[in-house]
């Protein structure tokens, strides 16, 4: 292939990998003529199906529409999520590990096909919403699934980030992901994902949920349900409230308490009194033994992380034990939430056994009361916006980190363009709150007391500091007067999807107009899995190194952005066991 | 207008509609819904406890391979009951639910059975058009019947209707529905549906790109007739096509280079050519239309009413597959129309026939094709003698002696798990149920514990590869056992019928060659396992029961769950008498004479109870489990 002629020839070998072996050219290549193709496809086959597969919930429906079909939580074997931070580390485990995720995820894709969209999973094109840092082993392992068992034609992955920009109707802008296992800022240029410009944070969903669940069963009340209706009708409903038993708050019950009563409310400003009448400024910093004697009898926390050190620590010398520190980490918490909060606590019935039938197995569960205190509805969301520590970013933080690394060039144009999207977001003031505190920390810092002021302090954001005027977010529900023109073109000028269906849209936009990525055929699939298969065996006979070509086969195949700037021999090992195998010594 | 519904429908009834279920009784319904859940999911618990013989499929592993130690949590998928399996005779292999290829036959409305044809389900969304059901969305675990509601009309009055609901006094007017004729009133909800914002909004943005893209094909277009050779060879529509995917290749990453430097060479950065997309209805501009913008809907969980007000906030798996920004109230969501169900065909993955095909119509329950695995395997039931002193009670010897007995049995008779103490030797019996027309002949081979590094107590916390003890020895007969064929006329018998045994000459080999000696067995070494206990316990039709032994290792811990390989030897006759089998397959018709056919099971017999703890439960028991020692 030493032809040195223009174009035509490159033309010609840079379409090469793009086009499938199949029958039918690829939907790119086709179809110039997307709005009448488009109105014939209604009944045929050309609608893709899109897939938004998430480590907790997934969104599917069909390109073209401006809805999922379906929506739904992970419901495996465990209740798991599908995929999590930690992987294993032993390699023993691992294959078996691979075999559960698989058989998991193809239990959910045949629920999508079959039971979800009804839909022949050999006739339709898939594209996959593929999350920036989606593991590739649950890529491979998505692809296995539908390429064996369900047999699709097709598969194209497509970054969620870049799609949610297009449900938007731009290409240039920087979005920020706040889903279940972390928070992921990744800014997006003439609709080319910054990948190396990525920052991620672990708040997100999960930990979220592990907070509410730390809190409530340190300060929410519980009435369980009456043994049976005859029996003890005289015990007054004061003296039935107890603490929350920890088997109650199922992850069923902490989700639905996440999403239906916890929201995101002002920022908090330590230096100001709280408004109400508790006057504890000096507590405020060291929470005083009394409150932590009085929540001492409580016997056990879930051991949630809450190593994270804010700006207020407990300084308690004498807590020793993790757990105790915990506890006293949460009183601090409280000590300073509660006064500034005005939520109303709110009661929630759970279903519930009676603490007499609990010893019956076969009783009917009553409803127990759960009682949520105000406050932890309103300041739960607090995790997301402290300032975290080096490893933990906040949110704002994420965004504000990505900023930095972003070109110089670029920052005005993407911290004027900033997309929120992901399930996490949808609660209620999170957007607002996220913009408010994205401005406090580009205002100018206030110096700490009894530093110099010769001296130099810390502050990170002091290049983003000319961004303020223009920082906008554009899917803000409401922004206040804007600061600038810029900001007044930006925020909240995006349609009013919601921030958890954006990427979804963006696929079944893209779906539509047939601008997909890379597209992947079955019959792709099929050689390099036959060409692997061969290859190691011939590795395993004559003992040279087969680890490089097999590798380059799968690369060749998965198409993915994190070993496309590296060399084949570098790249991350992959997640299969032909590949463990063959890792060189 | 509302007025007068109202007082109409005090007066006559007629104009009301008569829904069954509306969005305020609704949250009552789901706890109600939820509390049966729970108690399904403890009874379900509590079923899982029972022991249990389940069927392994082939289709994770290769055929050769021995399945998975049953510790291993994969192994759970890959082994079903019975009744849910196929068996594919073309491949002359189990398929099971995972991986059969599914393909839909009919769709149909599950409330008002009307089968939908398949191209209507397209347009309609998946959705019927009859019927409306309140709740918007399927919270998995929840069935529909419980939340689901038909509509039925009175007499005819003048438009515009109302849905209204006789229990809380609910309208539909509160929302702004309202229907022009007092039928079809879903597939008036779908016109409701399709100019619903996020759909125009869609719309929109499509051609928004559209346009771009249209822009960009045209320059590249001129582009290129300024460079005469990219074209040469090219009809004008491939310029077109070529130059369309040029410009859309810009948007997607990962496509090659010198495409882009091609076009970072003309006049155009791409923020320049994008225009800025113009929204329909921005996000910002929500709030002043008072949709529920984000403030309000923080001010309103702010003040939450304590007592009921979580009922005001609608749950999110009520909101979430509406894509737009909507209202977080409860009283704001929508009825919708009712997810169409179908009646699927599942094919054979390797071979691509039928496994099992229902018939077309709605209404039948019925199957056109039905090649299930319960017809052509030996069906299991496992047995604690200790439990049920009398052997069989009469109950399971009726399910058993039946063809079609393994649902019921499986079903309907719960053994209670046993707890077994370390160190002890407990008899257990497997009841095996032959379908076929031929008498068989069953091989048992139980699968060695594994190496002790992945050993049966793979899930404790120990975690260390050292030697462990395997937790349990068990004792099957090794040879052969006969088991007599299935004829029609036993299922209207006797169950004290005389034992029945068949002049075939192959079953000749019958109960004596039964020995008690065992592979595992051997392990133990000490005599005191008495052989009584071990081999053929009873013949009876077309049932054989087995005896077998657990010896509970003295460390023995964790759950007595083994994969025990099945193998019977059936003869075939001539293809043309034998009805089930056809004449393709490897040996089938050539041999002629006899065919083993081999299948892994699970068989879960309980779990063992740690040394320390026995103590207590021997004294909570009492005399009451009795286990025969060894």
């Amino acid at each position: 292939m030493s032809v040195e002629f223009p174009s035509t020839p490159r033309r010609q070998a840079s379409f090469d990998p793009t086009t499938p072996a199949s029958t039918r050219p690829t939907g790119v290549i086709s179809s110039p003529h997307y709005t009448t193709t488009r109105r014939h496809s209604l009944y045929g086959t050309e609608d893709r199906i899109v897939i938004d597969p998430g480590s907790h919930i997934w969104k599917v429906g069909f390109s073209g529409e401006g809805r999922p079909r379906d929506v739904f939580f992970v419901d495996g074997l465990d209740k798991r999520p599908l995929w999590s931070l930690t992987g294993l580390d032993e390699v023993a485990g691992r294959g078996e590990e691979d075999t559960v995720l698989y058989l998991r995820l193809k239990d959910h894709l045949r629920r999508v096909f079959h039971s979800s969209l009804m839909a022949d999973p050999r006739a339709r094109k898939v594209i996959i919403v593929e999350h920036p840092l989606l593991p590739l082993r649950v890529k491979e392992t998505l692809a296995r699934a539908l390429f064996t068992n369900l047999q699709a034609p097709s598969i194209s992955f497509a970054s969620s980030s870049l799609l949610s920009l297009l449900a938007v109707g731009r290409v240039t802008g920087l979005v920020l992901d706040c889903g279940h296992l972390e928070s992921t800022a990744l800014p997006i240029f003439s609709s080319r994902p910054l990948y190396t410009h990525l920052k991620t944070t672990p708040l997100a969903g999960a930990r979220f949920n592990a907070h509410i669940k730390a809190l409530l069963l340190q300060f929410a009340s519980y009435i369980p349900p009456l043994p049976n209706l005859g029996s003890s009708v005289s015990i007054p409903t004061a003296d039935r409230i107890t603490r929350v038993p920890e088997e109650l708050l199922t992850d069923a019950v902490v989700e639905e308490i996440k999403t239906r009563c916890c929201f995101a409310s002002n920022p908090i400003d330590l230096t100001q009194e709280p408004p109400s009448n508790a006057e504890s400024t000096a507590t405020m910093m060291v929470p005083d033994s009394d409150s932590i004697m009085s929540d001492a009898e409580q016997e056990s926390t879930t051991p949630v992380t809450m190593s994270r050190t804010s700006n207020v620590t407990p300084s308690q010398p004498e807590a020793t034990s993790r757990q105790s520190a915990a506890e006293a980490y949460s009183n601090v918490i409280e000590e300073i939430y509660k006064p500034r909060s005005t939520a109303t606590d709110v009661k929630m019935t759970v279903s519930a056994l009676s603490p007499a039938a609990m010893a019956q197995p076969q009783s009917v569960p009553g409803m127990g009361t759960l009682i949520i205190p105000g406050w932890i509805r309103e300041r739960a969301a607090e995790l997301f916006f402290e300032g975290g520590d080096i490893d933990e970013l906040s949110i704002a933080e994420v965004i504000l980190h990505s900023l930095l690394k972003v070109p110089i060039d670029l920052r005005g144009q993407l911290a004027s363009s900033i997309l929120i999207v992901g399930g996490t977001a949808m609660l209620p003031g999170f957007i607002t709150r996220l913009r408010k505190q994205l401005l406090l920390a580009l205002e100018k810092p206030t110096r700490p007391p009894g530093t110099s002021p010769s001296k130099r302090f810390y502050d990170p954001f002091a290049t983003l500091r000319p961004m303020k005027s223009v920082l906008s977010i554009v899917n803000d529900p409401n922004h206040g007067a804007p600061a600038s023109a810029t900001t007044a073109h930006n925020a909240g000028r995006a349609p009013a999807y919601s921030p958890a269906a954006l990427p979804w849209v963006g696929g079944s936009l893209t779906g539509s107009l047939k601008i997909g990525g890379q597209d992947m055929s079955r019959e792709k699939w099929d050689q390099a899995e036959a060409n692997a298969n061969t290859e190691t065996d011939i590795g395993e006979s004559s003992q040279t190194d087969p680890s490089t070509s097999v590798r380059s086969q799968r690369h060749m195949v998965m198409p993915d952005w994190t070993h496309k700037y590296v060399p084949w021999g570098h790249g991350p090992p992959p997640a299969n066991t032909h590949g463990l195998l063959t890792v060189p010594t | 207008m509302l007025n007068r519904m109202h007082d109409e429908g005090h007066n006559t009834t007629a104009v009301v509609i008569s829904w069954t279920l509306c969005l305020r009784s609704l949250c009552t319904r789901q706890k109600q819904a939820k509390s049966r859940e729970f108690v399904k999911k403890e009874r379900s618990g509590l079923r899982q406890m029972a022991c249990s013989v389940l069927f392994h499929c082939p289709c994770l592993n290769p055929p050769t391979d021995p399945p998975p130690p049953p510790s291993q949590a994969s192994s759970s998928t890959s082994n079903h009951p019975l009744h849910t399996l196929f068996f594919c005779e073309e491949c002359d292999a189990i398929r099971c639910d995972r991986c059969v290829s599914v393909e839909v036959s009919a769709y149909h409305c599950p409330n008002c059975l009307f089968e939908v044809p398949s191209a209507s389900v397209r347009a309609e969304k998946n959705r019927c058009t009859n019927t409306l059901s309140v709740v918007p969305s399927d919270p998995p675990g929840l069935t529909w019947d419980t939340q689901s509601s038909s509509i039925s009309l009175g007499a005819i009055n003048e438009p515009p209707f109302l849905l209204f609901c006789n229990f809380c006094r609910w309208d539909s007017s509160e929302l702004g529905i309202k229907f022009d004729k007092p039928t079809g009133l879903a597939a008036q909800l779908q016109r409701h549906e399709d100019s619903a914002p996020e759909m125009l909004e869609f719309e929109r943005l499509k051609e928004h790109f559209a346009t771009y893209l249209r822009a960009q094909q045209s320059s590249s277009a001129t582009s290129q007739q300024s460079q005469p050779h990219h074209r040469s060879h090219h009809t004008s529509l491939t310029v077109a096509t070529a130059a369309a995917s040029s410009a859309l290749a810009r948007d997607i990453p990962g496509v090659s280079k010198h495409r882009r430097k091609d076009k970072d060479r003309g006049a155009g950065i791409d923020k320049e050519e994008l225009p800025i997309y113009k929204s329909r209805i921005e996000s910002a501009s929500l709030g002043t239309l008072g949709l529920g913008a984000d403030e309000e809907d923080v001010e309103f969980l702010k003040k939450l009413d304590t007592e009921n007000g979580i009922e005001d906030v609608a749950r999110l798996e009520q909101r979430w597959t509406g894509s737009w920004q909507g209202s977080i109230h409860s009283r704001d969501l929508r009825p919708l129309r009712m997810p169409l169900h179908s009646k699927k065909s599942k094919r054979c993955p390797v071979c691509r026939h039928i496994l099992i095909k229902p018939e077309q119509k709605t209404q039948s329950v019925r199957y056109k094709i039905k090649l299930v695995a319960a017809n052509y395997l030996p069906s299991i039931v496992p047995l604690f003698p200790s439990l049920t002193p009398q052997g069989l009670t009469a109950a399971q010897k009726k399910a058993l002696s039946t063809k079609g007995s393994t649902m019921s049995v499986d079903e309907g008779i719960d053994h209670p798990l046993v707890s077994m103490h370390a160190g002890r030797t407990y008899p257990f019996q497997l009841a095996f149920t032959n379908p076929l027309y031929d008498p068989i002949h069953v091989k048992l081979s139980v699968q060695r514990q594994s190496l002790p590094s992945t050993s049966s107590s793979g899930t404790t916390d120990s975690g260390s590869t050292k030697k462990v003890p395997p937790n349990f020895a068990i004792n099957l007969p090794t040879s052969s056992f006969p088991i007599s064929a299935y004829a029609e006329a036993w299922e209207y018998e006797d169950e004290d019928e005389e034992e029945m045994l068949l002049d075939d000459e192959a079953l000749a080999i019958g109960g004596s060659g039964i020995s008690s000696s065992n592979n595992t067995g051997s392990r133990k070494g000490k005599g005191g396992s008495s052989s009584a206990n071990i081999g053929v316990i009873e013949r009876k039709a077309n049932v054989t029961v087995v005896g077998g032994e657990v010896v509970v290792g003295k460390e023995g811990r964790g759950d007595v769950k083994f994969n025990m390989m099945v193998s019977y030897t059936y003869r075939s006759d001539e293809p043309s008498q034998t009805t089930s089998i056809k004449g393709e397959g490897k040996t089938r018709t050539a041999a002629s004479e006899m065919k083993t056919f081999s299948f892994w099971v699970v068989v879960h017999l309980g779990g063992i109870i740690v040394r320390d703890r026995e103590k207590d439960r021997d004294r909570e028991r009492g005399s009451e489990e009795n286990p025969r020692e060894g």
